[in-house]
């Protein structure tokens, strides 16, 4: 590989420039806005893994008065990997019971996709982790975004300086698109929660197994460009098992016993992080994410079931991401 | 119940019909874009005889090779070049499709590395960038260009690099494989096998993958013994034990074989949970082909290891 330069220059400019980078990144660079005035979101009790979810989600879905009368919904999971004992995926009760919710809606069809970003053999991890067996129970379709047609698709923010993505037909074609994130601590990101849950929408068969360029572009630029791009409607959060730590594939399983329901992706995520004990504010996709993808201030989020709370230990997280760590009282504003 | 040569008629069929127009194959059967993957794979499965089909695919991948010499992931991509390149080129080889274009293949794989690379990233990489254990020295094959380096595009470009035959820069090809091979010994999961590329983050060890250990023991046929290889094929010996996706279990059976390992039982398995029809996947479809025809006789990783 030869370095001229002018590689070299930019490249050193680069490597220096790391404060003038969050001054870059905080300068709005989206050329959508999808933030309402207002966003509504729901923190459900849920015990546990079970049957009953249904009738919890149902329950929830109720309080967002959702016309969905001929739509074609999208249920968008976290499926990354299986390793046994480990809460990496969304749990596949949760997405089943959404499969029924959504079809009791009036859903013209639901269908799941993923594409997931590590492990090549999607048919693998859906029949080890269960998902197989679900999906085929409810005769729902299973859509692997990862080799599924693509659509050369101009990107709406230019957080990463891409002009475009390859993008699965089947996710810009949906009419609804429900991201099912697990919560969870990223030791690249910070948190994986709905608007990184997104990266799954991003095509391996193009960019590869990781999806790598997304990682060189910029997580954080590349979450806002993603999102930008592929609205994402609602958002359905499996924190009834969260992870903490190592996140996203070998963190320690953390008990919230919550689901949380939201219209809006950006309150979505920042009510999760509050729920974690992490300040949404001091995580980079979330904070530019208010300026044009939702909402983030408590003051602009309906809590319309419970109130949110802080646990009393936040979660842990890789040392890069201590200082999103607030402590339990500081959160109990709402 | 059909026996097992109206089996393997019904498979290559399933193969056949799926075939694009163009002559490539879609990943997706419900899909219409051509992507090389699927392409080449079938390329490499379809019988001898079947020969309009292979001469569409041939010229499928012959008419849309990049000016750079290298393939693009699929029909419509840019002419940057994609992971896919040692496949498309590998295939072509095996059939005998050999020339300037092949050649100019063989070129951007020599000239083509991970961006580890990079004496800057090196550098980033062994300064303020150590949460994943890797020896930025040992470089091979990105995804896309201007990325790191992979396991699949590096096993697919190492394969094909050793098996091309008549390559004119034969020594530079020599170092390009065994920087290849040595970034997949330092990239190897503590336990053996591999997975995308990251043996271990934050000190934690990551679980390999059979088809990515398989397809990185296939680019190492030629190498000596040694013990990276034995415990990969240890590890993914034991994990075949619980494996039932086709696409994993084939991949398994193809690198078993290849290494003299005993894959019959590993065979009826997958012969019994296929059904060609119910296989969406045009490129899971082919490997699991080429994993059945091997009591055949047929090899398509073989062969090469053995001339």
């Amino acid at each position: 590989m030869k370095l001229d330069r002018r590689t070299f220059l930019t490249a050193s400019l680069g490597l220096a420039a790391g404060a003038s980078t969050t001054a870059l990144l905080n300068s709005p660079k989206y050329r959508v806005t999808r933030r309402q005035p207002r966003s509504q979101v729901a923190i459900l009790r849920a015990e546990s893994y079970s049957h009953n979810l249904e009738s919890i989600l149902h329950f929830g879905l109720e309080l967002f008065h959702l016309d969905l009368r001929g739509k074609t919904v999208l249920l968008k999971p976290n499926l990354v990997d299986y390793i046994p004992g480990n809460h990496i995926n969304t749990h596949p009760l949760l997405v089943a019971a959404a499969v029924e919710c959504f079809r009791r809606l009036g859903a013209k069809k639901v269908l799941v996709g993923e594409g997931p970003g590590y492990q090549r053999d999607t048919e693998l991890v859906l029949l080890e982790s269960g998902f197989a067996g679900e999906l085929h129970q409810l005769k729902v379709p299973f859509v692997d975004l990862n080799r599924h047609e693509l659509v050369m698709t101009p990107l709406l923010a230019s957080y990463t300086g891409m002009n475009f993505l390859w993008l699965p037909r089947t996710v810009l074609e949906a009419d609804f698109v429900v991201s099912m994130p697990k919560v969870k601590t990223h030791h690249w990101s910070g948190v994986t929660l709905s608007m990184k849950n997104m990266f799954g929408a991003v095509p391996g068969a193009k960019y590869g197994w990781p999806k790598n360029i997304l990682h060189w572009k910029g997580i954080q630029e590349s979450i806002l460009d993603v999102c930008a791009t592929v609205p994402v409607h609602f958002v359905i959060a499996d924190a009834i098992v969260a992870m903490e730590g190592n996140g996203p594939l070998h963190g320690q399983p953390r008990p919230l016993n919550r689901i949380v329901l939201a219209d809006d992706p950006v309150a979505a995520d920042a009510t999760c992080a509050r729920l974690m004990g992490l300040d949404p504010t001091r995580i980079t996709h979330i904070r530019i994410g208010a300026q044009f993808l939702g909402n983030v201030s408590n003051e602009r989020i309906d809590q319309v079931a419970e109130a949110v709370y802080a646990p009393a230990n936040p979660f842990e997280v890789v040392p890069e991401f201590e200082h999103l760590r607030v402590a339990g009282s500081a959160q109990r504003d709402s | 119940m059909h026996d097992t040569q109206q089996l393997n008629h019904a498979r290559v069929q399933e193969l056949v019909e799926r075939q694009l127009p163009d002559g490539g194959w879609p990943f997706r059967a419900d899909t219409a874009q051509t992507a090389v993957e699927p392409t080449a794979l079938a390329l490499l499965a379809l019988p001898s005889n079947s020969n309009r089909e292979r001469d569409a695919a041939i010229r499928f991948l012959l008419r849309t090779q990049n000016a750079n010499g290298s393939w693009p992931a699929f029909s419509g991509d840019d002419g940057r070049g994609s992971g896919l390149t040692g496949l498309a080129l590998y295939a072509l080889n095996r059939c005998c499709a050999q020339g300037m274009m092949t050649n100019r293949a063989v070129q951007w794989l020599i000239e083509s590395r991970g961006w580890e690379s990079h004496w800057l990233w090196k550098w980033k990489f062994r300064t303020s960038d150590r949460h994943v254990r890797f020896d930025p020295d040992k470089f091979g094959w990105p995804w896309i260009p201007e990325t790191v380096s992979w396991v699949v595009p590096t096993a697919y470009s190492l394969i094909a690099l050793q098996r091309a035959r008549g390559i004119s820069q034969q020594d530079l090809a020599q170092l390009r494989i065994r920087r290849g091979v040595e970034m997949l010994y330092d990239r190897i999961c503590p336990e053996g096998g591999w997975n995308a590329g990251n043996g271990v983050i934050y000190g934690f060890p990551l679980a390999p993958h059979s088809d990515v250990t398989a397809l990185a023991l296939l680019s190492l046929l030629t190498e000596p013994p040694n013990d990276f290889i034995t415990t990969s094929l240890d590890w993914l010996e034991r994990r075949a034990e619980t494996c039932f996706a086709p696409w994993s279990l084939a991949w398994t059976i193809l690198a078993l074989d290849a290494f003299g390992r005993p894959t019959e039982l590993l065979s009826d398995r997958l012969a019994s949970v296929v059904d060609p029809t119910e296989i969406n996947d045009c490129a899971t479809l082919a490997v699991v082909w080429l994993a059945l025809r091997l009591p055949a006789g047929e090899t398509a990783f073989r062969v090469a290891h053995e001339t």
